[in-house]
C-alpha cells in the first residue's frame, strides 16, 4: 500500500479542475481560479485532462445535462461539486480532493459507470448518435459528424472525405463536404464552441459549421441559469464602483491574453483581478495595471501575432475600427484608470444591446479561423449574465 | 571520439535523457510558481505530482477513435528523442557516430510531423483535428530553415558526421560565425516540441487541441516526450554550434552537461514569457525572411570555407 499511497499524495498536490461557470456566477469562479493558484492547482483544458469538475452557481437544463456529459467524459479517478457562493470555494476544493484521495470510493465510481455511455465514451456503442446534439465539449465525441439536423447543409449526396471509414462507425453519419470561403471542396464539421471551453464567456455556445479549422456559419445563444444570477456583490465601501470595473476589465483582459497564448501576461491580470476582489488598496493596483499595460503595449511580438483581428465593440459602438490587441490595452487602461480614482458612470450594460452582440458576434466570426474567432469572441464585452436573466424570464 | 555501441550505454543514456528532462520540467515548474505568486521552490517539484497524478488517472478512449495511430502518436515523441540521443555526443562519447548523424537527426525530427498528426487525428475529434492542422501548417514554415541551419554546420566541417563538426569547432565556435543558423534551429527545436511561442497545435484556445482527449499514462508520454525533445535539441544545439565538450578546468562530459541544460533552461523560460506565434503569421516570415536569411548563411559559410582553403 505505501507505494500506491504515496502516489496518491503526490497526485493531491497537483489536482486539475475543471470550471463551468454558469452566466451570473463569474465572483465565484474567480474565486476558484484565485484558489487554484494559492494551491498550485490546475485549471483543466478539456474533461480529459480534469480531476475535480467545479460547477460554479446553479445551471439551468440545458447547462446540467452538458456537465452531465462532461462528467461522464472525465477519466476519473474524479470527483465533482457544486460551489454557490465565494466563501464555500476552499472547503469545496477540500472535500473534493478528500473524494479524490480515497481509494475506495472511486474503485465504487469506476464500477459504477456504465461500460456503454449513450454519451459515447465507449467505441463498441452502437447507440444511433443523431439527435444527440446537446452542446458540449466539441471533440470529445461524434458532434462534428452530426449533420443531421442542420437544414440546408446536407451535402450527404456528394462525394464526401470521412475521417473515418466509409461504413459510418459506431452510427455516425459521415462528414459531408461544402465549398469553403475560398470555394474549394472540404468537409464540413457541425461543433459547438462551449459552453465548457478554457477562457469562454459563461453559458455561451456558438454551433458553427467547420471547414479545416475555418468557421463558415456561426449561430450564437447563451444558456441559462436556474436560479437568480449573484453578479459582484454590492460593495459598499469607497471605490465600489471603481473596483467593480478592475475586476471586470482585468478578467476581460486575462482571457484575451491567455487566448493569445501569453500565460505570464494573462496571470499579471488574474492576479490584480483577485486582489481587487479580496480588498487590496486600488492605488496599489492602479500602479500594477500601469506596469502591466506598459509591459503588453511594447510587446512587438503580440502586436504582429494579432495584428489586423478586429474587436466587437458592439454595445459601446463608436465606429472606429479597433483591433483585439488595442481592445484588450483599452480594457486594462480603462481600469487603472479606474484604480487611480477616475469614477466614469458606466451605463450598465442594458440587455437590448447585449442581444444585439450576440446577434452580431457570429457574423464577425464567420470566415475567420478558430483561433481568431477565439479571440474576437473574448474581446467582446458581452455579458452573459444579463441575457441570461432575461432568456430565464422570457422562458417563463 | 569513441562509439559506444552497446546495449548498457543505450540504456544509461536513457536514463540521463530522462533526468534532463524531468529537470527542465522543474525548472519550467519554479517559473510558473513564480509568475503565479508562489515560491519558486515549490513549483520545483510540480512535474514529480504531475507525474503521480498521470500515473494515477485512467486512459480513455474516444468513439470510432483511430485507436492504433492515435497510441502510436502518444508514444511517438519518446521514441523519436530516444533514437535522436543516438548521434548526440556527451563529451568524448557517443552512442553510434555514423558518417550521417546529422541526417539522421533530422530524419527524426521529420517523422515528428507524422506522430504529432496522429495524435492530434486519432482521437477523431475536432479539438485535436485543428491542433494537428496548425502543427502541420507550422512544420511547414519551420522544416526548410532548419534543414538549411543544420547544413551548414556540415558545411563547414566537411562532413555529416557529429563527432567531424564539433571537432571542426576546435578553436572556434560556429556559433560565432553562424549566428543566424544557430537562432534558427533553436526556434525549430522549440516549434518541433510543440512549446510555445510555438505551441499553438496544444493551445488552450482549443481546449489543449492534440491533448484535448488524453489522459493518464498516454498524456504523460507526450509530455514527457516534450520535454525530452527539447531535451535533445539543446544538446544537439550544443554539438553543433557551441563546441560540444569543449571549455576549460572541467571535463568535457560536465561542459557537454552544463551547455545543454542550459540552453534548456533557456527554451523552458521562452515559453512564459512570449505570446504565441500564430502558424499563419509565422508562414509569411519563415518563407519570405527567414529561409532567405538561413541560404545567405548557409552561402556566407561556404563562401569563407572554399576561400579560406
Amino acid at each position: 500500500m505505501g507505494l500506491r499511497d504515496s502516489i496518491a499524495q503526490g497526485a493531491l498536490r497537483r489536482v486539475h479542475v475543471l470550471l463551468v461557470e454558469t452566466p451570473g456566477w463569474a465572483e465565484v469562479r474567480m474565486a476558484v481560479e484565485g484558489e487554484l493558484r494559492l494551491r498550485g492547482w490546475k485549471a483543466a483544458t478539456s474533461p480529459a485532462d480534469a480531476d475535480i469538475l467545479v460547477v460554479c452557481g446553479a445551471p439551468g437544463h440545458e447547462l446540467a445535462s452538458v456537465c452531465a456529459r462532461v462528467w461522464s467524459q472525465m477519466p476519473g479517478p474524479r470527483s465533482r461539486v457544486t460551489v454557490d457562493v465565494t466563501r464555500d470555494v476552499s472547503t469545496a476544493l477540500d472535500s473534493a480532493a478528500d473524494e479524490l484521495g480515497d481509494d475506495d470510493a472511486q474503485r465504487r465510481d469506476a464500477r459504477a459507470r456504465p461500460t456503454s455511455m449513450p454519451q459515447g465514451l465507449d467505441e463498441h456503442s452502437s447507440v444511433d448518435h443523431a439527435g444527440m446534439d446537446h452542446p458540449g465539449m466539441p471533440g470529445m465525441d461524434h458532434s462534428g459528424m452530426d449533420h443531421s439536423d442542420m437544414p440546408g447543409m446536407d451535402h450527404s449526396g456528394m462525394a464526401t472525405h470521412d475521417h473515418t471509414t466509409m461504413s459510418g462507425p459506431s452510427g455516425i453519419p459521415l462528414a459531408s463536404g461544402a465549398p469553403d470561403r475560398d470555394g474549394l471542396e472540404m468537409d464540413v464539421l457541425h461543433v459547438p464552441l462551449g459552453p465548457v471551453l478554457p477562457h469562454w464567456h459563461a453559458g455561451l455556445v456558438v454551433d458553427c459549421v467547420l471547414h479545416g479549422d475555418v468557421i463558415g456559419q456561426a449561430e450564437a445563444k447563451v444558456l441559462p441559469a436556474a436560479g437568480v444570477p449573484v453578479g459582484l456583490p454590492p460593495d459598499g465601501s469607497a471605490g465600489g464602483e471603481q473596483r467593480r470595473v478592475v475586476v471586470r476589465n482585468c478578467d476581460q483582459a486575462a482571457r484575451v491574453l491567455a487566448l493569445a497564448g501569453w500565460p505570464s501576461a494573462a496571470t499579471r491580470a488574474q492576479r490584480i483581478r483577485d486582489a481587487a476582489l479580496v480588498g487590496a488598496a486600488l492605488a496599489d493596483l492602479g500602479a500594477q495595471l500601469e506596469s502591466l499595460v506598459r509591459t503588453v503595449g511594447r510587446s512587438r511580438l503580440l502586436r504582429w501575432t494579432l495584428r489586423g483581428i478586429p474587436a466587437a465593440i458592439g454595445a459601446v459602438g463608436s465606429g472606429e475600427p479597433v483591433t483585439v490587441r488595442e481592445r484588450m490595452l483599452d480594457l486594462l487602461r480603462e481600469a487603472a484608470q479606474s484604480a487611480g480614482g477616475a469614477s466614469e458612470r458606466h451605463a450598465a450594460s442594458d440587455v437590448a444591446s447585449q442581444q444585439e452582440l450576440l446577434r452580431a458576434l457570429p457574423a464577425l466570426i464567420e470566415g475567420t479561423d478558430v483561433a481568431t474567432a477565439r479571440l474576437i469572441i473574448a474581446a467582446a464585452s458581452l455579458d452573459t449574465a444579463s441575457l441570461a436573466i432575461s432568456g430565464a424570464m422570457r422562458h417563463e | 571520439m569513441s562509439s559506444l555501441l552497446n546495449p548498457a550505454w543505450a540504456l544509461l543514456a536513457a536514463v540521463v535523457l530522462g533526468v534532463l528532462a524531468l529537470v527542465g520540467a522543474g525548472v519550467h515548474g519554479m517559473v510558473i510558481a513564480r509568475s503565479e505568486g508562489r515560491s519558486a521552490r515549490s513549483g520545483a517539484l510540480s512535474p514529480v505530482f504531475e507525474l503521480a497524478r498521470l500515473l494515477r488517472q485512467r486512459r480513455r478512449r474516444t468513439v470510432a477513435a483511430d485507436v492504433l495511430l492515435w497510441r502510436v502518436g502518444c508514444g511517438g515523441l519518446v521514441v523519436v528523442a530516444l533514437l535522436k540521443t543516438a548521434v548526440i555526443p556527451f563529451g568524448s562519447w557517443i552512442l553510434a557516430d555514423i558518417p550521417v548523424g546529422i541526417v539522421w537527426f533530422n530524419a527524426m525530427d521529420v517523422l515528428l510531423w507524422a506522430v504529432l498528426w496522429l495524435l492530434g487525428w486519432g482521437a477523431n475529434s475536432a479539438y485535436g483535428l485543428i491542433g494537428g492542422y496548425r502543427f502541420l501548417s507550422q512544420a511547414v514554415s519551420y522544416e526548410l530553415p532548419l534543414m538549411f541551419a543544420l547544413v551548414t554546420p556540415a558545411v563547414a566541417a566537411h562532413s555529416l558526421q557529429v563527432s567531424e563538426v564539433v571537432a571542426a569547432q576546435n578553436g572556434l565556435w560556429f556559433v560565432v560565425w553562424m549566428p543566424v543558423a544557430f537562432l534558427i534551429f533553436c526556434a525549430s527545436v522549440i516549434a518541433f516540441s510543440s512549446w510555445s511561442p510555438f505551441g499553438t497545435a496544444a493551445g488552450s484556445d482549443i481546449a489543449g487541441g492534440i491533448l484535448s482527449e488524453i489522459s493518464g499514462v498516454d498524456r504523460l508520454l507526450v509530455l514527457a516526450g516534450r520535454y525530452a525533445l527539447l531535451t535533445t535539441g539543446a544538446a544537439f544545439a550544443v554539438a553543433m554550434f557551441l563546441g560540444g565538450g569543449a571549455g576549460p578546468l572541467l571535463p568535457d562530459w560536465l561542459w557537454t552537461l552544463l551547455k545543454t541544460l542550459l540552453l534548456l533552461f533557456v527554451f523552458v523560460a521562452l515559453r512564459h514569457r512570449l505570446p504565441a506565434i500564430r502558424p499563419d503569421r509565422l508562414a509569411e516570415v519563415a518563407w519570405i525572411i527567414v529561409l532567405p536569411l538561413a541560404l545567405l548563411q548557409t552561402l556566407f559559410v561556404a563562401i569563407v570555407v572554399v576561400v579560406g582553403r
